[in-house]
């Protein structure tokens, strides 16, 4: 009882304590908003924090995970936050195009993090077959990605119905959905595993169309970037530190992912990191180093969304995409 | 018997001056509410130590009068007020006169002990002091063995007492008890009769009883006062001329039944006048 | 807490598990639906330090939260009942402030305290104080003034009749209002973990939803559900100690 009530004290005083005060010399106090809840998805930020990286880089770094009520760009915007794992590039071009001011320094997952998936012994085999069948995709973006595939291949989207995805798979599995939206790391291993195996699904690849909509950007508060460019600087130089250690030691990171949240699935999470690193780790990475922003995949995105009327018109790319504060890094550093 | 039993004793006792200074007098105080006239043109003048009752049918204005009496309500102006010979505007009568309502109205959280010495509380008095002399005088309000209980622990008898001793341990001169065992059963009732009557002759407190009961009224007073329909005025004020102290057999001795018959005949004739304007 | 409460607090629950169990084994439901209570407790074990923590967090917040508005509706009760140009003005406020959502003034105490324990306490705050300051005054209006007159006639002053009339009379509201408002906090507490907490029960039941670990959802619920028993216990046992001469509750 005793024992009891003096750890309750103590987690009531740590908790109070959150908001600290005088921090140790010379760390500058900053926050990263992620995207989405604790997962391996963002074990490379997680690993950075346990193993002290951000501390070296000079910065007293919090991780606050995202949610379900939550918008990255608003926080970062509102100044509370100086950094953010936003959505994708549609994110970024909608926050600057209502004013935020916030700006990208580097992007994730270099290529379309999600797949459309349909059964493999269902009717569904090709991109014709979606034709008066039903289809969920979540609309922050994913359903724009379905249009253009459609498109490619001169299919009307009334051609089908496409209702907004909700966060369960469950509707795809008991059959009352035939294509359904998956990102690589976690619905596609949630399908796997539900349907037994990957010979199971027939995917539906955006870049065998043409598509390239890479998303979770890194993003800043603006005026938070002007004015302390070493932070930001430090920032990504500890996040891609976190991350090629990820890469090295992945049970490593899947342990201080779990150790934020005990209470996720571990397989699952073992299972999503491999997926979540080859994301990060193709397309212009391979050559620029993690986090690039490939100028000619932000322009094909941008115009892509342009086209699809998801923006009003053309936005200032170089003033809301930064590469700067990424090329201070020597590229040595940045390759995976 | 302990000191400060003792003191309250001498307190209490010490200045028993012969009856007949005036100790409150009343002199045409009337109340009205709106257009209604609860009490009109009261004249009373009670005498210190003396132990006067008042009878009058329902909704006379006793209640109206008593409120005056307590600093609680404001009489019209033009009637005067005297307490000890000066006169007394309501707003100073507060805390002057102990007051005790029909029903107990005790705090249900607070024990018989604390619930007696509240008055003496809000006076100020040290609530250990205020308790010590509580607790000597519990047997002699027959509450003994009970000082911690809660009033809800009690019986109706045993409640009317602690109201009884806080009115007491609100050290006044003047007394105002309202139907004080109206909701008591008859055996009861006679026994807490004889019991206030021995606490009085021995404390000599300057007392204004109201009741009911016409029983009640001779057997308690040294005066009984009869109170007109409303608006009330008083109508009557007979001395009772029977001798102290008074013993239960005297409720059926001659004198008694004949100022009973007195008594009677001025109250039934106010509560015909009653009913003809109010209905029953 | 005499012996004699254990087995009648005990006994409810293990009819709730014995029916729990019964239904999973007896209509064969579907683990996804409704994972056996076994399995669920399983989780919880194998986790023991972590469910702890969540709940003692979760459990912090809303007490917390709770407090403040318990002591600030006592407060405005009182304020209100003495000060009706106060009332006239200031209540209203207090009922528009509860027209918001609760959900929409989560996601501006976010924006104002960050991921913080006073981020939770507001929230849980905020769903406590109106039904506490409401049945505060309510308490203090609904005083017999036959009692009020008579303390009056002993020559009590408004702070006397407050402190010895109004305010004990007015616990029995008082503490009917903390009852209603203990899991609100834990609502509160509950709902400001879903803007971005990395600790405490909300935070767990989120993860799991999203993840659709049903088992880890059952395991979360049970532990608000604790959280909500020991709020309530402590409220119930301060109105033991506080209100003892109402006859039983």
């Amino acid at each position: 009882m005793r024992l009891a009530r003096r750890h309750l004290l103590a987690t009531a005083g740590a908790a109070l304590a959150l908001p600290r005060l005088g921090q140790a010399q010379g760390l500058t106090k900053v926050t990263l908003r992620l995207k989405w809840l604790p997962q391996t998805q963002f074990a490379g930020f997680y690993l950075a924090a346990e193993r002290g990286y951000y501390r070296e880089a000079g910065l007293d770094l919090t991780i606050n995970p995202g949610g379900p009520n939550l918008l990255t760009e608003n926080l970062v915007a509102s100044g509370n936050e100086q950094f953010g794992l936003s959505g994708g590039m549609d994110s970024v071009f909608s926050a600057r195009e209502k004013g935020l001011p916030i700006l990208c320094i580097g992007v994730a997952h270099q290529v379309t993090p999600f797949v459309f998936v349909a059964k493999a012994d269902g009717p569904v085999k090709t991109l014709e077959d979606f034709r008066g069948r039903k289809a969920t995709a979540w609309f922050t973006g994913a359903h724009l990605v379905l249009y253009g595939m459609l498109a490619s291949r001169g299919i009307p989207r009334d051609a089908l119905s496409i209702t907004p995805q909700q966060v369960s798979v469950t509707p795809f599995v008991n059959g009352e959905v035939d294509v359904v939206a998956a990102t690589w790391y976690n619905e596609l291993n949630v399908l796997k595993a539900r349907l037994g195996g990957v010979e199971k699904l027939k995917l539906f690849v955006a870049e065998d169309y043409g598509i390239t909509v890479p998303r979770d950007t890194v993003i800043a508060n603006t005026a938070f970037a002007q004015q302390n460019p070493r932070a930001v600087e430090a920032f990504l130089r500890a996040s891609i530190r976190g991350w090629k250690a990820s890469a090295a030691e992945p049970e490593a990171a899947v342990a201080a992912v779990m150790k934020i949240a005990p209470t996720i699935d571990r397989a699952h999470q073992e299972a999503m990191l491999p997926e979540a690193l080859r994301l990060m780790q193709a397309g212009a990475a391979a050559r620029h180093g993690l986090f690039a922003i490939d100028p000619a995949a932000v322009k094909k995105a941008h115009d892509f969304f342009v086209e699809h009327r998801v923006l009003a018109g053309p936005i200032d790319l170089a003033a809301a995409f930064q590469p700067q504060y990424l090329d201070a890094i020597p590229l040595p550093e940045r390759l995976a | 018997m302990t000191g400060a039993a003792e003191r309250l004793d001498a307190q209490l006792t010490v200045a028993a001056p012969p009856v007949g200074r005036v100790k409150l007098s009343l002199n045409g105080v009337a109340r009205s509410f709106g257009a209604v006239r609860a009490l009109d043109r009261v004249d009373l003048s009670i005498a210190e130590g003396e132990f006067v009752t008042l009878i009058g049918p329902s909704g006379c204005g006793k209640s109206t009068l008593f409120n005056i009496l307590a600093g609680l309500l404001e009489p019209d102006p033009g009637g005067t007020l005297l307490l000890d010979g000066a006169p007394a505007p309501s707003g100073s009568l507060l805390g002057r006169i102990a007051f005790m309502p029909q029903r107990d109205l005790l705090l249900p959280w607070r024990t018989v002990l604390d619930n007696a010495i509240l008055a003496a509380e809000i006076q100020g008095q040290k609530k250990r002091e205020a308790r010590e002399l509580a607790r000597s005088m519990a047997a002699e309000f027959g509450l003994k063995g009970f000082e911690n209980h809660y009033p809800q622990q009690l019986s109706g008898g045993m409640r009317q007492r602690v109201a009884l001793m806080r009115t007491f341990l609100f050290d006044r001169e003047v007394m105002l008890l309202d139907e004080p065992f109206g909701a008591l059963d008859a055996l009861t009732r006679a026994l807490m009769q004889r019991w206030l009557l021995d606490l009085w002759s021995r404390y000599r407190r300057t007392i204004l009883f109201i009741t009911h009961d016409i029983d009640e009224a001779i057997f308690l007073g040294d005066r009984v006062t009869v109170m007109s329909a409303r608006p009330g005025r008083i109508t009557l004020d007979r001395t009772i001329p029977l001798p102290r102290p008074r013993q239960p057999s005297l409720l059926t001795a001659p004198e008694f039944m004949a100022l009973k018959r007195e008594l009677l005949e001025a109250v039934e004739e106010e509560s015909l006048k009653a009913f003809a304007a109010n209905g029953p | 807490m005499s012996w004699r409460t254990l087995p009648r607090l005990a006994a409810p629950l293990l009819l709730i598990a014995l029916l729990w169990e019964g239904a999973v084994l007896g209509f064969g439901i579907s683990p996804f639906y409704l994972p056996p209570l076994r399995q669920v407790l399983g989780a919880i074990a194998a986790l023991w330090p972590a469910y702890q923590s969540a709940f003692l967090v979760t459990l912090a917040e809303a007490t917390a939260g709770f407090a403040m508005g318990a002591l600030v509706g006592i407060a405005g009760g009182i304020a209100f009942a003495h000060l009706p140009r106060l009332r006239r003005m200031v209540l209203p406020l207090f009922v528009v402030s509860q027209t918001v959502p609760v959900i929409a003034f989560g996601a501006i105490v976010v924006l104002w305290f960050g991921n913080t324990l006073a981020a939770k306490a507001a929230i849980a705050f905020y769903l406590t104080f109106f039904p506490v300051t409401v049945n505060t005054l309510a308490g203090i209006e609904a005083v017999d003034p036959r009692q009020v007159a008579l303390l009056r006639s002993f020559g009590a002053g408004s702070r006397e009749l407050l402190w010895k009339l109004r305010l004990p009379a007015a616990l029995p509201r008082i503490f009917t209002a903390l009852r209603l408002s203990a899991p609100l906090a834990l609502a509160g507490a509950i709902v400001g973990e879903w803007f971005g907490a990395t600790q405490g029960v909300g935070a767990m039941l989120l993860a799991a939803l999203f993840n659709e670990q049903v088992v880890a959802i059952w395991a979360a619920i049970l532990a608000a559900a604790a959280v909500g028993s020991a709020l309530f216990a402590l409220v119930a046992l301060a109105e033991r100690a506080l209100v003892f001469w109402r006859e039983e509750l």
